[in-house]
């Protein structure tokens, strides 16, 4: 099938003009500016299938905004490849801007001094959303996001989570075919965050409408995605499955075992004590040496075991691993 | 990037502007005290100059009293600037996530204007109504002058939102434009007609100022109104009000383009 999003090589260079210190510094910028240039985005190369849901990680500041940017058409490439929908959105931003949603988790898009519901009217006579769909989508909308209550209130009064879901309801309105989300559980509290969670599952699943979520919680990530694509330093870092990431970079597993009896000495072959305080101890070891069952097998052979627990890597731990450390270009798995 | 002309969003851009206005109230009601304050002003200040003053040929006093009451009024239209918010958009970079939305910015701009302008418009009408028990307001001569004026007004309404786009589309590179804006508004309210009929100036100046784009937006509706120019002059009046507008439009489109490429492709 055709990708929906695709973007071969995309590279975004910024020139700014670089500020040198003092009055003759200001003097001398007048006459001969000197600028700086910032790699945001560097040969980025990525499909998006339709109906696909995404994770974009990446740390602050590596050129996953940028991206999105590029992606909605209100900025243009220094160079490389970008087609939305067959468009390329910065040529035709408009008749882009039809075919997407995006929700800025940190900026809201509805009018601030009125009703949520007058906002909702607004974008249905700028998107030319004819009146019937209008009102399938937007009763649907305040049925599942719960919005009866506050659909009167001007949005400056909205609490945020309330807010939160004013923006979704109007970045979906029209129908987009693809929606960018860009951290859109920040701030929220957990029952927030899982009502977010779950109208994003739902309009992906029912709607079919294909999602690029930006975001720094990872539980958003694991309830949602099953493909992430990781970004750094403007370099793509990683592009595939979840579990593939952990199979990739998590092959260390742990096992917890407690004992029925305090023991002075403990050993396995194949698994590093961590950590023991008699009653209980913990190992590291390499799933991909050993199994947790020859492992667990050989345990119980040698101690009275009252208890085991095998800790699996947390994807946290895989992607601070990542953004500290960095993968080589080599190595970045592909699906 | 052609945009589609759907009326139906500017109106409802317009309508969101006078609904929002609206719930502005106080600000509503102080006004209406301050016009009548101001028309008082107006009567006791010519008042008192022609007391002691040769009135000059064709300004008796009603008509000049008339020429301030009605540029108050027109200056209570014009001074409603929806494309401030264009300012504020480029200041905190909210000017993206219009930019998301298949709409002319600018048109949206002149929409929210329009009906900023009528709330306003339709809450000085009782104050106008005690304002006018105050003094007396001369009627445009004949229907023509009216209709005229009717047509010079709305040209100098939209040469004055293009004055006012520009100088706020400074602000793609500034980030600030209220020093300039001060300026030219100091310069408009001297220069445009807007407080002294231009005809008071002395002769050269007067020349020069009667073919500034600011002599549109307020001197030219104004002696319309009154019937200060006549037939041809009128005629040549509006068309020079086109030229402004047509001269200002390009401008304005020209400045637009330049301000968004440089969010575009800068990225603000």
């Amino acid at each position: 099938m055709e990708p929906i999003v695709r973007t071969r090589d995309l590279r975004k260079v910024f020139r700014r003009p670089q500020r040198r210190p003092g009055v003759a510094g200001a003097l001398r910028a007048l006459f001969s500016p000197a600028f700086a240039e910032t790699v945001a985005v560097s040969d980025v190369s990525m499909e998006i299938a339709a109906g696909e849901l995404i994770g974009y990680l990446g740390p602050n500041g590596a050129g996953k905004s940028t991206t999105i940017k590029m992606l909605t058409g209100i900025l243009v490439p220094t160079s490389g490849v970008v087609e939305v929908a067959g468009l390329i959105p910065w040529r035709r931003r408009t008749e882009n801007a039809r075919n997407i949603g995006v929700v800025f988790g940190q900026r809201s898009q509805l009018y601030w001094d009125l009703p949520l519901r007058e906002s909702f009217e607004l974008l249905r006579a700028i998107y030319d959303i004819p009146r019937a769909r209008y009102r399938v989508n937007l009763d649907e909308f305040i049925d599942i996001l719960e919005m009866g209550e506050f659909l009167d209130t001007p949005v400056r009064q909205l609490s945020l989570g309330q807010r939160m879901r004013g923006d979704f309801a109007a970045a979906l309105l029209h129908d987009p075919r693809v929606v960018y989300l860009d951290e859109p559980t920040i701030g929220l509290d957990v029952v927030a965050k899982e009502a977010i969670r779950e109208f994003i599952l739902r309009i992906n699943q029912q709607r079919g409408t294909t999602v690029l979520l930006t975001t720094h919680d990872l539980a958003d990530v694991e309830r949602l995605c099953r493909r992430i694509v990781i970004i750094d330093r403007g370099r793509l870092l990683y592009d595939g499955t979840i579990e593939d990431l952990k199979d990739a970079y998590g092959r260390t597993r742990r096992l917890v075992v407690e004992f029925a009896e305090p023991q002075d000495h403990v050993v396995v072959e194949g698994a590093t004590l961590e950590h023991t305080d008699r009653c209980t101890a913990r190992f590291a070891f390499d799933r991909g040496a050993i199994s947790a069952d020859r492992l667990i097998t050989a345990l119980v052979a040698r101690y009275a075991v009252r208890d085991v627990a095998i800790e699996e890597p947390d994807l946290e731990g895989i992607i601070r691993r990542i953004y500290l450390e960095g993968i080589s270009p080599s190595e970045v798995l592909r699906p | 990037m052609g945009h589609s002309l759907r009326l139906d969003a500017y109106l409802q851009f317009a309508s969101k502007a006078f609904q929002r206005e609206a719930t502005y109230r106080v600000e509503v009601f102080s006004e209406i005290g301050s016009l009548v304050l101001r028309v008082y002003l107006i009567r006791a200040l010519w008042t008192a100059l022609y007391a002691h003053n040769r009135a000059p040929a064709n300004l008796p006093l009603h008509t000049i009293i008339t020429y301030s009451t009605v540029a108050l009024l027109l200056s209570l239209i014009f001074e409603v600037d929806g494309t401030r918010q264009l300012r504020e958009k480029i200041r905190l970079g909210t000017i993206a996530t219009d930019l998301l939305k298949p709409i002319s910015i600018p048109g949206s701009l002149f929409s929210d204007g329009v009906g900023t302008t009528l709330l306003h418009a339709m809450s000085v009408i009782p104050s106008l109504l005690i304002a006018l028990l105050l003094v007396h307001v001369d009627r445009p001569p004949d229907l023509a002058a009216g209709a005229a004026f009717a047509a010079a007004f709305a040209l100098g309404y939209a040469v004055n939102f293009l004055l006012n786009f520009c100088m706020n589309c400074v602000a793609f590179w500034t980030l600030e434009t209220f020093a300039l804006q001060l300026v030219v508004r100091w310069l408009s309210d001297l220069l445009s007609g807007a407080i002294i009929p231009l005809t008071l100036f002395p002769g050269a100046l007067q020349g020069v100022l009667l073919h500034l784009p600011f002599a549109a937006v307020y001197s030219t509706p104004l002696f319309v109104y009154l019937g200060l120019i006549h037939g041809q002059q009128i005629g040549r009046a509006l068309l020079e009000q086109i030229a402004w507008l047509i001269v200002f439009s390009g401008l304005g489109a020209w400045i637009w383009s330049r301000g968004r490429d440089r969010v575009v492709v800068q990225g603000g």
